[in-house]
């Protein structure tokens, strides 16, 4: 409430911006479904519950779409929520298909839509194979520039279509990708045709943020992204993002992908879990190993470098070997 | 001759205390000229006549082939062993000791009789040497051997003629013999019936075994009785049309391939046909005093014709190839029918031959030989009237089956068409929401790309296919032991139904096919009630795409096992569901799952995969919400009970405490349930509606609260200016004290 900004707005704009008003509605909102319980604790009691739920970030769980969806903060927290949740499931190294990641999301909310989830998907897989399978760590972070940055991402598809369709200068290209597999060049070379101007697709970008009322990545990060290449496809502009350590830190809701499998407090939860397994009796010794074993490290799903039309395998992608860091690929 | 071959039979008879040589020895007695009252005769004692005739053919048939040797029964082969050496050793020696030792055997008395034949054959001929001799002198024409008989022996014989075994190739001609009766020709060459067209008053005939390939030249011989073809080489019956008196006619050991030309002798009694080629019998129908008919030794695959033979009382078919009674079912239709044999057919080694033929046939005397006793016939009928039970029981077993086939077919094709038009439907509005954004990736993702009217027509095609279906069964409902099988979304209806407590109570499985898993859930606490032992859960084609819709399961009782068929149900494909069920439904300590053992290791794994899912869940909701969801799961459980509580409040009651102690015993992971689609959306709607209030109001409040602010704040800002002014004002008034003082104390008294 301390903000200069807020000096600079009309009070009732300035807490529709800001969002409270959202919380506000919502919290009334709740108080009106529960009515016969919450009078049985005290109104104020309840107020003070929801709005630390709301700080701690526990108040999308199991909450429609459209509240999860409606601030920035409760996307970072549906995304936070959805990490800590199905941690372990990356953990133990199950590779997914789209559709079992959509329905882990749909256990912590029931009417998350399908689409989301795609889109997402399309990040990692590219469009052509989507019952392919994707680890945990690659699936999160894609779906996260894909959930909080939806507004802007679909814009960005706008611009990026009509740069495609109209403005695309015919410039001489060059292979730009020093650190690339031999192979990849080849591909690169053959597709790099294909794509976007990368400094005329940052002036675009550039403007966007400017004017865009939703949440986007700080501009600074997207020009670093764009920086390092000259030419780039939508996907490998979405890839890049999705592996920027910059914009997962200035977003906030995850941990950097090293220790996104770190989380001390909620293993120690599990383990005490573990022992009350029922029927289990010798669990104390197996589950502290069991859970030390060395998690398979998530195979990555291979580079987006490659053309939309050359269908990939999922057993070709398993090899982690094609590990490249995402701003020499870019 | 005939009273020869009798006088021997006679001989034996009275050995052998018998019936039909009873007979013999009156025809024997009669003059010869009686011979059709030898046959009446033969013909009203059923008995005798029929051994007589049995016997008859047994003896041919044995000779034929590999000689005599071969015999049906042990009994008549030694008495044939024994008469052939007789014949051939003792030919021309004292005849009474030939008699005896014929005698001595059993009733073969044709056989014997034709022995008695020779043997007269060689005392007739006695006085001229042998009956050779006759042939000798005869043979002198260069073409056909004349016969010719000394006086003597023509009175003594006058009506028969024996020529057995005299090598002949042709039949002489026999001439001055116009009144003989009785000619034999047996055992010779001959290969043509010739020459004896003028034997009118011939009634006895015998040329067996001879070689004759066609039957000819009898045309004139319109008195004959007795026809004895047998163990020739005849391959049609043929030119018989005079023969309108035949009573018996041996085509034994023939090649016969068809029963044909016959249709005329409505005297025949006896019929052989043993050893022949024949593949089925029919064309019967004229035969109408044939009493036997033997079939022995075909190839014989099936019988017809023989309920039009009014007379038949003996029929054999032994040794030819009937495999099913189907086959000689005419046989059940003859009345007359009292002996009959099958041995030697598959339909013998069959384990119902038995009481199939002696249900079908209760007329029925005699079967392969041996008497039908009534304990018999009584099994018979009850085995074929449990035979008749089983098939009708199966065949209505085939039909139920046959049935819920077609049911579960239709409600097959029901669900396919229902799931491509929800296809279509979802497809349909994920257009209408993805077309107004631009995204590339649906321009790129051509997967949806079926045109608006196309779809539409389409699905309207479908819908009213689904229409039409919808008249035929859209459901099964099956208890079979302890399952209850569900077929399509009307058998949840039979939920409703008033099971008796004992099928209930037996019910232990409990299998959903083609029902929407949505529909299922609304269901559940009913199959709680319903069916409390159900601990194996089936679903197929249950549209099961989701995790969470496992949370459903865990209003359940208990459930020991589930069985997801991947068929129609996608969620089978992911790899961590097991996991999460065993989670989710871990208060049920659940055994198997699609049938495999859960292991330890599988529950652990399922904790740690999802324990803290419902660790975050239960601690980290915030109180008002975690009450409210439990407070839901609660309602709905409750919803059906609360429709049954005033027929049962007992079970509600016990009910209630129930669900209390289940939903007491995992907190953590109640709170993870699964609302059907449509109750969600109602849910989202009323969310809408009070979000809306909530909207406005808060609107409202928030406007008020920002109009006061700015009203404070414009205070706040005046406020120091104004206080000063204010001070300024009281500091001007009370400068002058004196002054001041005297307005006060007139202000006072004025106010008294």
């Amino acid at each position: 409430m301390l903000s200069p900004e807020r000096l600079a707005l009309p009070d009732y704009e300035y807490l529709a911006q800001r969002h409270v008003l959202t919380y506000m509605e919502d919290a009334v909102c709740q108080l009106l479904e529960n009515r016969e319980d919450i009078s049985q604790y005290g109104i104020a009691r309840f107020f003070t519950e929801y709005f630390n739920s709301v700080c701690q970030g526990t108040h999308i769980l199991f909450r429609e779409f459209s509240f999860i969806q409606a601030t920035p903060h409760n996307r970072a927290s549906f995304l936070r929520a959805f990490w800590r949740c199905f941690r372990t499931v990356g953990k133990n190294g199950d590779l997914l298909t789209m559709k079992e990641y959509h329905c882990l999301l749909q256990l912590l909310c029931p009417d998350f839509p399908l689409e989301l989830t795609q889109k997402a998907a399309r990040i990692v897989l590219m469009d052509d194979a989507m019952d392919c399978l994707m680890s945990f760590s690659d699936f999160l972070f894609a779906f996260q520039i894909q959930f909080y940055y939806s507004e802007f991402l679909d814009s960005v598809a706008a611009i990026y279509q009509d740069l495609l369709s109209g403005k695309n200068p015919n410039t001489v290209i060059v292979p730009t990708s020093s650190s690339g597999q031999h192979r990849q060049r080849q591909v690169l070379g053959e597709a790099s045709m294909e794509g976007v101007e990368a400094s005329l697709f940052y002036q675009c970008l550039e403007n966007l943020c400017d004017r865009h009322k939703y949440s986007c990545p700080p501009p600074a990060l997207v020009k670093e992204v764009l920086s390092n290449v000259q030419r780039l496809t939508f996907y490998g502009f979405l890839v890049a993002l999705s592996k920027h350590h910059g914009i997962n830190q200035a977003l906030g809701a995850l941990p950097d992908k090293g220790d996104l499998m770190h989380d001390p407090a909620m293993d120690e939860e599990l383990e005490r879990l573990l022992v009350q397994v029922p029927g289990l009796v010798n669990s104390v010794t197996a589950s502290p190993e069991a859970s030390c074993l060395p998690s398979r490290t998530p195979p990555r799903v291979g580079s987006p470098w490659r053309p939309l039309h050359h269908s990939r395998k999922v057993d070709a992608e398993s090899d982690g070997s094609t590990e490249e860091t995402d701003e020499s690929e870019t | 001759m005939i009273p020869g071959k009798y006088r021997s039979v006679s001989g034996r008879a009275t050995n052998n205390v018998n019936c039909g040589l009873h007979l013999v020895i009156q025809t024997s007695s009669l003059p010869e000229k009686n011979k059709v009252e030898f046959k009446l005769n033969k013909e009203t004692p059923s008995f005798p006549g029929r051994l007589l005739q049995h016997d008859l053919e047994r003896n041919y048939s044995s000779r034929q082939g590999d000689g005599r040797v071969i015999s049906p029964s042990p009994r008549s082969k030694s008495s044939c062993i024994s008469s052939t050496t007789n014949v051939t050793e003792l030919y021309g020696l004292e005849m009474k000791t030939a008699t005896s030792s014929l005698s001595a055997f059993g009733d073969s008395s044709i056989q014997t009789s034709s022995k008695s034949r020779i043997r007269q054959g060689c005392h007739s001929a006695g006085p001229n040497v042998s009956g050779d001799h006759i042939n000798l002198v005869s043979s002198s024409m260069p073409s056909f051997p004349i016969l010719q008989r000394s006086s003597e022996e023509k009175i003594l014989y006058s009506d028969r003629l024996t020529l057995e075994r005299q090598k002949l190739t042709v039949c002489p001609i026999i001439d001055g013999e116009e009144h003989l009766r009785l000619l034999n020709f047996q055992h010779n060459f001959i290969t043509r019936i010739q020459n004896i067209s003028n034997l009118q008053r011939l009634i006895f005939l015998d040329l067996y075994d001879n070689q004759i390939e066609e039957i000819s030249g009898l045309s004139t011989l319109r008195s004959l009785r007795v026809l004895l073809l047998g163990k020739n080489r005849i391959k049609k019956i043929s030119n018989l049309e005079n023969l309108k008196s035949l009573d018996v006619l041996d085509l034994h050991g023939n090649q016969i391939t068809k029963i044909e030309n016959v249709n005329h002798l409505c005297d025949l009694r006896v019929l052989n046909l043993a050893r022949n080629l024949l593949s089925h019998v029919d064309n019967l129908n004229g035969l109408d005093s044939l009493t036997e008919l033997n079939l022995r030794h075909n190839q014989i695959t099936f019988v017809r014709d023989v309920d039009n033979l009014p007379c038949l009382q003996r029929l054999f078919l032994s040794f030819n190839n009937i495999s099913s009674f189907d086959n000689v079912s005419c046989l059940a239709d003859s009345a007359s029918l009292s002996d009959i044999t099958f041995d030697g057919n598959p339909i013998a080694q069959e384990s119902w031959y038995k009481h199939t033929v002696l249900q079908n046939m209760m007329q029925l005397r005699q079967l392969d030989m041996k008497r039908i006793t009534e304990e018999e016939r009584r099994m018979a009928s009850i085995l074929a009237k449990k035979e008749e039970e089983k098939k009708r029981e199966s065949h209505k077993q085939s039909l139920l089956k046959e049935k819920k086939r077609l049911t579960i077919n239709n409600v097959a094709r029901k669900w396919d068409l229902q799931q491509r038009v929800a296809n279509i439907a979802t497809t349909q509005d994920r257009k209408d929401s993805d077309s107004p954004s631009q995204d590339p990736c649906q321009i790129d993702g051509s997967t949806i790309s079926a045109s608006p009217e196309e779809t539409g027509s389409l699905d309207a095609g479908l819908t009213s296919a689904l229409q039409g279906l919808a008249v035929i069964d859209s459901h099964l409902v099956e208890v079979d032991g302890d399952t209850l099988s569900l077929y399509g979304s009307g058998a949840l209806e039979s939920l409703d139904r008033n099971w008796s407590a004992q099928t209930a109570g037996m019910v232990t499985t409990v299998s959903f096919t083609f029902i929407e898993f949505d529909e299922i859930v609304q269901v559940l606490p009913k199959l709680k009630i319903k069916f409390p032992n159900s601990l194996h859960l089936k679903f197929k084609e249950t549209n099961l795409v989701m995790l969470q819709q496992f949370n459903a399961l865990a209003q359940l009782r208990r459930i020991d096992q589930l069985t997801i068929d991947p068929q129609g149900n996608p969620v089978v494909n992911f790899t961590l569901w097991k996991y999460y069920v065993l989670f989710r439904l871990s208060h049920f300590s659940m055994q198997k799952i699609n049938g495999t053992e859960v292991t330890q290791n599988d529950m652990i794994m399922a904790e740690r995969l999802f324990g803290i899912l419902a660790h975050v869940a239960s601690s980290e909701l915030p109180q008002y919400r975690l009450i409210s969801i439990l407070g839901d799961a609660r309602k709905k459980q409750f919803r059906y009970l609360l429709e049954t509580k005033g027929k049962k409040p007992g079970i509600v009651n016990e009910e209630n405490n129930d669900s209390k102690r289940l939903v007491g015993e995992n907190t953590n992971r109640a709170t993870l349930n699964y609302t059907t689609r449509d109750f969600y959306n109602e849910k989202l709607e009323e969310i809408k509606e009070k979000k809306k209030f909530c909207k406005m109001y808060i609107e409202d409040l928030v406007k008020e609260a920002t109009e006061i602010n700015m009203k404070n704040e414009a205070l706040q800002k005046l406020w120091p200016q104004m206080f000063i002014e204010l001070v300024r004002d009281a500091v001007i008034e009370i400068r002058n004290k004196n002054s001041y003082m005297k307005l006060c104390l007139q202000q006072i008294t004025d106010q008294k």
